[in-house]
């Protein structure tokens, strides 16, 4: 007997929240891209013939996508819940006939969503302005997914353990941001030497990044099946996490 | 808790008293779900409320102590919101929601956020929101802090009238004159133990018919006044 009335509900309070917050949640991201286009894409890009085998603007633009893909999925989940936490207002909830997995899922669904809008924005502003476009739709979306889905369950995460407002910053301003932007979004790992290419291997978000630039590309620093496997390993384990602490009621339930 | 044990019977006015700290709110949290326990059962209607939590939590509604309102929500959607968490389509939702603004003075507030109420009108939301889900038990922890006399004497013909309709009610205060107007049984606790159980007649019966102020104060082992 499940509450999918429930877990609809939830996943509407959770779209209704970022639509409260839409100054903070879409602009952000229109600028900052618009920004990266121009200086990067157009101003010193222009110095840049290819980069991996195709124009700098092409090779930059999925790297694009994912840093605000795995941004606004993590700021979703990791605001709403430490928020609510913060509130008491996620009691409302713990009394509710809604079983943890229907509230992790719920949760997660509003912020995937919002992952999926801000990734697709700026996907769309790449093709108007550069006409750069994904090609492999199936890898895109599944890509894209994946990796809102990983990220939702980390801030999920993050959310619960989170004392102050203070964690969370701590963890996007030293794990999540310097981990994206060392793992090509601006440049190749081929151009980095030999010892910092292995060492870029442990990062994470080199396989994310690498699986969505073949999307637009056609082509992959590492390969499809690792990159698809780290993603996939990852987002389960990040999964099992969130939904453990859920069910047992850390900093939920006293 | 110590080896707390008791039954509230259906349609019962339960009072549930003891000093600040004593486990009032720590059992409330037991039974809807906010605190985990290591031993024992509660039962809400028979379903137990670990093993069979949906259908336990579907029996409650709970206005507990402390505001804790959604605060992107404005006071109409809180109730809408909340009635689907219990599994309630927007389609029944909305015409409960307006049922119980109308009920309890707030409809000219629908589409306010709770910060721009009054502690009064807070306390009436509390208790909406509790009674969205059409639930059979209603839990009140300190359901009149804050409220002016009239509002205070209001409510009480409310749950009165709540009680006579069949809803059973288990409310904690610190307002003694209340619980003594209201509650048909009352069992007291302190520091984590049942102290006393008994309808408020034998129990003030018991105590040389004593004021409920005194035969509280002597179980709780503190001096009686005047």
């Amino acid at each position: 007997m499940g509450n999918t009335v429930g877990l609809v509900t939830l996943v509407r309070r959770e779209l209704k929240r970022t639509l409260m917050v839409i100054n903070q949640v879409v602009w952000p991201p229109v600028i900052t891209t618009l920004l990266f286009l121009f200086i990067f894409g157009v101003s010193l890009g222009s110095r840049i013939q290819t980069l991996g085998g195709v124009p700098y603007v092409e090779f930059l633009l999925p790297g694009l996508v994912m840093l605000n893909v795995i941004s606004s999925s993590y700021d979703e989940s990791a605001s709403s819940i430490f928020q609510q936490r913060f509130m008491n207002s996620i009691q409302e909830l713990l009394i509710a006939p809604l079983s943890p997995l229907e509230i992790v899922a719920g949760f997660l669904t509003g912020s995937v969503l919002r992952g999926l809008v801000i990734g697709n924005l700026v996907m769309l502003i790449g093709l108007l302005l550069v006409g750069v476009h994904p090609r492999h739709v199936v890898v895109y979306i599944s890509f894209m997914t994946l990796t809102a889905l990983l990220f939702s369950a980390v801030g999920m995460i993050a959310g619960l353990l989170g004392k102050t407002w203070d964690n969370l910053a701590i963890f996007t301003t030293f794990i999540i941001t310097p981990l994206t932007y060392i793992g090509g979004v601006f440049s190749s790992i081929g151009l980095l030497p030999p010892i910092l290419r292995h060492v870029s291997l442990f990062n994470p978000m080199l396989y994310m990044i690498d699986g969505l630039r073949l999307s637009y590309t056609g082509r992959a620093e590492v390969n499809l099946v690792t990159d698809a496997t780290v993603v996939t390993f990852l987002a389960l384990v990040s999964l099992i996490i969130a939904a453990t602490l859920t069910a047992r009621g850390v900093n939920l339930r006293v | 808790m110590d080896d707390l044990s008791f039954d509230v019977a259906p349609g019962e006015f339960f009072g549930f008293l003891g000093p600040n700290g004593a486990g009032k709110t720590t059992t409330i949290n037991a039974i809807v779900g906010l605190a985990t326990f290591q031993a024992g059962e509660i039962r809400v209607f028979g379903h137990d409320v670990v093993r069979d939590y949906r259908r336990a939590r579907l029996c409650v509604g709970l206005s507990p102590q402390e505001f804790n309102f959604d605060r992107y929500l404005s006071i109409e959607e809180i109730l809408i919101y909340q009635a689907g968490y219990y599994g309630m389509p927007p389609s029944a939702a909305r015409p409960r929601a307006r049922e119980l603004l109308a009920q309890f003075s707030l409809l000219d507030k629908r589409r306010n956020t709770y910060l721009e109420l009054s502690g009064g009108m807070k306390r009436r939301l509390s208790l909406a929101r509790a009674l969205v889900h059409r639930p059979r038990l209603l839990i009140l922890d300190e359901p009149t802090a804050g409220m002016d006399v009239e509002l205070r004497l209001e409510l009480w013909d409310f749950l009165r009238d709540l009680n006579a309709g069949g809803m059973t009610i288990f409310m904690t205060s610190h307002y003694l004159e209340e619980v003594e107007r209201l509650c048909n049984r009352i069992g007291i606790i302190n520091h984590g133990r049942l102290v006393a159980l008994e309808d408020k007649q034998t129990l003030r019966a018991s105590h040389g018919n004593a004021s409920l102020q005194d035969v509280f104060l002597a179980l709780v082992g503190r001096p009686t006044r005047g």
